[in-house]
């Protein structure tokens, strides 16, 4: 029996032990009660798919809960639709409630952090007063004891909890298959950096508003079936504080980052909770419950399941020596520069505000050609690369890679139409591994291949880059000259036509140099055409075919790099006596 | 000598023959009080949650009221057990501990939780399981569906249309009776109930509804809304209040310099709105307060003061007994009827008891023979006088020289 077999096996068997519980005979508060670990494993993993994967931390999760509630609610007692039907529905207007949300705040930059989470408690007590000052409730509640409940299982019960359990199931897989798919890796990516996901292809747009979607249309579903179970609604009890926090509670103590994390949350917070329902010990129940968490929050901050996870890498990696991928050793020589132009800048102007950073910018860059861009701090080198890369809209002129119009794209088209970048300051994923950063980058940057294929791809550009061995670390565990390599292994991985590198030497050692000096030989060697931005100048002449000098946001001189160096107005506003001398 | 030898002696003989007499009766003591496995008796409080405050008046009630159910007879002969668990004010949960109390600890009888959600969630399973649930803050009584449910709070079947008559049979007693009203209300269901009740019976009256507002239940600016009552400057303000929203809308009408003619308040906390120069006159409803005639009936006095002085000891702001505590006394009083009517713990039977006869309760007679197995409304009026609530309406329940003041 291979590793993945048993879980399997478990999964199978667990979730045939829990559908024929009904049919057992056990009490029905049994029944009831995993009910109620359903229906709370349920809505904190829904949340998770938002809050957690892609990390907008939503305080609105009861809103689309409530949603779903009220409209089960009203189909049955106002338009006697038959139960099950509404849960369809339910599901559906809270989707659609999440995207009318997500369709205005997530085109908001913003709008991120806590000021999302403001945004969805508000947008709670937006529904909740209209649902309260409308037929919808009007303040009377909704009673529902004469709605009928399909006869699933022999009791009412049993056929509430197959529902849960039904429920529970089909949130499982949807988190699971998102967890592992390029949607899920895309919200991971957004998670940890929003901007960087963009540039590396990820359509951070679309896939925040499919996972406020999923993340909603659960909640509604959920709330649809329990509107059934509690069987009389009020505004007040369904929209209540008390829902988001303990999603959050749940999610954050199993771990809101993978799957199953919610799951162990919701189940440990549930079964405490009911530990200590007696009258005489209630009190003391709740401090005790309180107690727990705080000390396994403290103890786990990234929840239980990533807690396991770290402790069995560790065991792994003390266990197993890492896999190194032998690379060939690259020829250094450097390929003849071709007549095809890859990028083409015509009259590219950047206006903030009152700040002209880039004024009528006009550049080529020949395919197979290395472009140094030097110039002044504030010349306009890093929003040349951002408005190219598309991080920037510009205010005027055109760009073009390969022929082709990119200059209003947004930056995942534009990483798709193979323009990758590196950063300044190394960016990865932080809670993604080595290897996770670059298949990221392979995935939505290079074109579309089987999982194994990008795989190999991320592991060659691992070791092409020197980190081979580093695979399952993460980012902090690298030092900086290992995090400027990983930049360059996740633009490498997009197999782009153009690659702007932004001052990937800078804070080097000199060995560091010489070794980074290298490897972009040897990248270019591959036929690559690169745009790096540097204030080394050794390298900048060592590796340039061209170089382009900015000042104030014009280009202020170009050509090879003896020349350009020659330049005494280049050597004025740039370079200084001492470096002419 | 002799004498005070004699003396002696028949203390003595005396004192021996009390001794022996009591030493005989002993068993016969002992064969009173309840013995064998007890009657177990579970019920659900929210002793956590938003509910807390309230559902701890009615588990000291409880307690009261199993001590003295036990310093009886106990149920049929057996010693009363009270398996309370706490529901966290939360429908759901309430539920699914009714199943296990029904299921699992497999309890003889049950008595229903504090407050209308929870009551429904465990209602519907006291149907299935075809258990006789009482209950004693349901407001309202058309919910109260299921056969085998009874009121221990006389609200009557349609405290929405008798009980704004009351209040209107009250006003109309004084010296200039109100001819204008601004009702104003939570949107608390029971509340805004009651509110749309009192809109309905006052314009049937002829007192003209100047303004109808509701507000959001835990509303806490009262500001707008108390110009507007300001403004409508009606003869009678009627506020479907819960907890300190009365005082809060008093203060808020004091800001404006502003004294309502007359006021009445429906659910409020007793102690702060009685307490507030802000209540001064103010009406409430209720069903019993520790005054007389209500302490003369048999065993309120002995549970008013069994109530303050566990009230005390548990910190409760306001340790007097009132309709709250009154309610789960009521609920206790009834199933002990039911339970030594029928002879039986047998629910059907109980059920069937209390639904062909009347039980004294510490809210009066009681009858379960009307819609939603309701009898009389009993719901009453109350003054707070000298920062005392006093029941000044209908008449015949206030006590001597207590009388109705209007502005």
């Amino acid at each position: 029996m291979n590793a993945n077999a048993l879980p399997r096996l478990a999964a199978v068997l667990g979730i045939a032990v829990f559908a024929i519980l009904p049919t057992a005979g056990v009490p029905a508060f049994y029944e009831s009660f995993f009910y109620i670990v359903f229906f709370w494993v349920s809505l904190s993993t829904s949340w998770a798919l938002l809050s957690g994967f892609a990390g907008y931390f939503s305080l609105g999760h009861a809103a689309f809960f409530g949603v779903g509630m009220y409209t089960t609610a009203t189909l049955t007692t106002q338009f006697q639709v038959p139960f099950l039907a509404t849960v369809p529905a339910a599901a559906a207007i809270a989707a659609l409630l999440g995207i009318g949300i997500g369709a205005v705040v997530f085109r908001l930059k913003r709008l991120r952090g806590e000021l999302f989470a403001l945004l969805t408690l508000a947008v709670t007590f937006v529904i909740a007063t209209i649902i309260l000052n409308t037929p919808i409730d009007g303040g009377a509640g909704v009673f529902m004891s004469a709605v009928p409940m399909p006869d699933i299982m022999p009791t009412q019960t049993g056929t509430i909890y197959v529902l849960g359990f039904a429920m529970c199931v089909l949130t499982l897989a949807i988190a699971w298959k998102v967890a592992h798919s390029r949607l899920g890796m895309g919200l991971y990516a957004i998670h940890d950096d929003e901007d960087v996901a963009e540039a590396k292809g990820v359509p951070t747009f679309r896939y925040k508003m499919a996972a406020f979607a999923l993340s909603a249309g659960i909640a509604g579903a959920v709330g649809g079936i329990h509107a059934m179970y509690v069987g009389f609604l009020t505004v007040g009890g369904t929209f209540e504080l008390t829902v988001p926090l303990y999603v959050v509670l749940m999610s954050v103590l199993g771990g809101s980052r993978h799957w199953l994390g919610p799951m162990i949350g919701a189940t440990v917070i549930t079964t405490l909770l009911y530990a200590f329902i007696s009258g005489g010990e209630a009190m003391i129940g709740r401090a005790i419950v309180g107690l727990i968490l705080i000390v396994a929050i403290l103890w786990l901050p990234d929840g239980v399941v990533p807690a396991v996870q770290q402790w069995l890498r560790r065991r792994k990696a003390a266990e197993v020596e890492p896999v190194a991928v032998v690379v060939p050793v690259v020829p250094a020589a450097a390929r003849p520069v071709g007549d095809r132009n890859i990028l083409e800048v015509r009259s590219v102007t950047k206006r903030f505000g009152g700040l002209q950073a880039l004024d009528g910018v006009d550049l080529d860059v020949r395919e197979g050609e290395i472009l140094g861009l030097v110039g002044p701090n504030g010349s306009g080198k890093t929003t040349l690369i951002n408005v190219i890369s598309g991080h920037f809209p510009l205010t005027g002129g055109t760009i073009a890679v390969d022929g082709v119009e990119i200059g209003r794209l947004p930056a995942h088209e534009v990483a798709g139409r193979g323009v990758a970048r590196t950063y300044q300051i190394p960016r990865p994923f932080v809670n993604m591994t080595v290897l996770d950063n670059v298949a990221l980058a392979a995935t939505f940057g290079g074109p579309t291949r089987p999982a194994a294929e990008i795989r190999d791809e991320a592991l060659h550009w691992i070791a092409f880059t020197g980190l081979a061995g580093k695979e399952d670390s993460l980012p902090a565990e690298l030092n900086l000259h290992e995090r400027k390599f990983l930049e360059l292994a996740r633009a490498l991985a997009a197999r782009p036509k153009l690659l702007l590198l932004d001052e990937v030497l800078s804070g080097l050692n000199p060995a560091e140099v010489d070794n980074a000096i290298r490897l972009v030989r040897a990248i270019r060697a591959q036929g690559a055409t690169i745009v790096f931005v540097e204030h080394l100048m050794r390298a900048v002449v060592e590796l340039s075919d061209r170089i382009a000098v900015l000042n104030e946001g014009k280009l202020f001189a170009l050509g090879a790099p003896r020349e350009v160096m020659r330049d005494p107005r280049v050597i004025s506003i740039y370079l200084g006596k001492a470096y002419a001398a | 000598m002799v004498d005070r030898m004699g003396t002696w002696r028949r203390r003595h003989v005396l004192a021996g023959v009390v001794g022996a007499t009591a030493a005989l009766a002993a068993p016969s003591i002992l064969r009173a009080a309840p013995s064998g496995k007890p009657v177990r008796v579970g019920g659900t409080l929210s002793l956590t949650g938003f509910l807390a405050q309230t559902a701890q008046i009615h588990k000291i009630a409880a307690e009261i009221m199993v001590e003295e159910i036990n310093g009886r007879n106990g149920f049929l002969g057996r010693p009363v057990e009270y398996v309370l668990l706490d529901d966290q004010s939360k429908p759901d949960v309430a539920r699914s501990l009714y199943e296990k109390l029904i299921t699992v600890d497999k309890v003889d009888l049950i008595q229903g939780p504090y407050a209308t959600a929870p009551i429904l969630a465990a209602m519907g399973v006291a149907q299935r399981y075809g258990k006789v649930i009482i209950q004693s803050s349901m407001g309202i009584p058309k919910l109260q569906t299921y056969e085998m449910a009874f009121p221990a709070t006389p609200f009557g079947p349609n405290p929405e249309q008798t009980y704004p008559n009351v209040i209107l049979d009250a006003m109309a007693s004084l010296p200039t009776p109100p001819k204008t009203i601004v009702i104003l209300t939570s949107k608390f269901p029971s509340a805004q109930f009651m509110a749309q009740g009192m809109r309905t019976q006052s314009e049937k009256r002829g007192v003209k509804v100047l303004l109808y507002l509701e507000y959001e239940s835990g509303n806490r600016d009262f500001g707008a809304i108390a110009a507007r009552v300001k403004e409508a400057n009606a003869d009678f303000l009627w506020v479907g209040s819960l907890g300190l929203e009365s005082n809060q809308v008093l203060e808020a009408l004091r800001k404006l310099d502003y004294t309502p003619k007359n006021h009445f308040h429906l659910y409020p906390a007793p102690g702060p709105l009685a307490l507030s120069p802000d209540g001064k006159n103010a009406l409430c409803s209720t069903f019993l307060e520790p005054a007389e005639p209500f302490m003369s009936r048999p065993g309120v006095a002995r549970q008013a003061a069994a109530y303050k002085e566990r009230a005390t000891k548990a910190n409760l702001p306001y340790a007097i007994i009132d309709a709250q505590a009154a309610g789960m006394i009521s609920e206790w009083q009834i199933l002990e009827a039911g339970v030594n009517g029928a002879k039986s713990l047998d629910d059907k039977a109980i059920a069937a008891f209390l639904k062909k006869n009347t039980v004294d309760t510490i809210y009066g007679t009681l009858r379960f023979d009307g819609p939603y197995n309701h009898g009389n409304a009993e719901q009453l009026i109350k003054q707070a006088q000298g920062g005392q609530w006093k029941v000044v309406w209908p008449t015949k329940y206030a006590a001597p020289g207590v009388k109705l003041i209007g502005s």
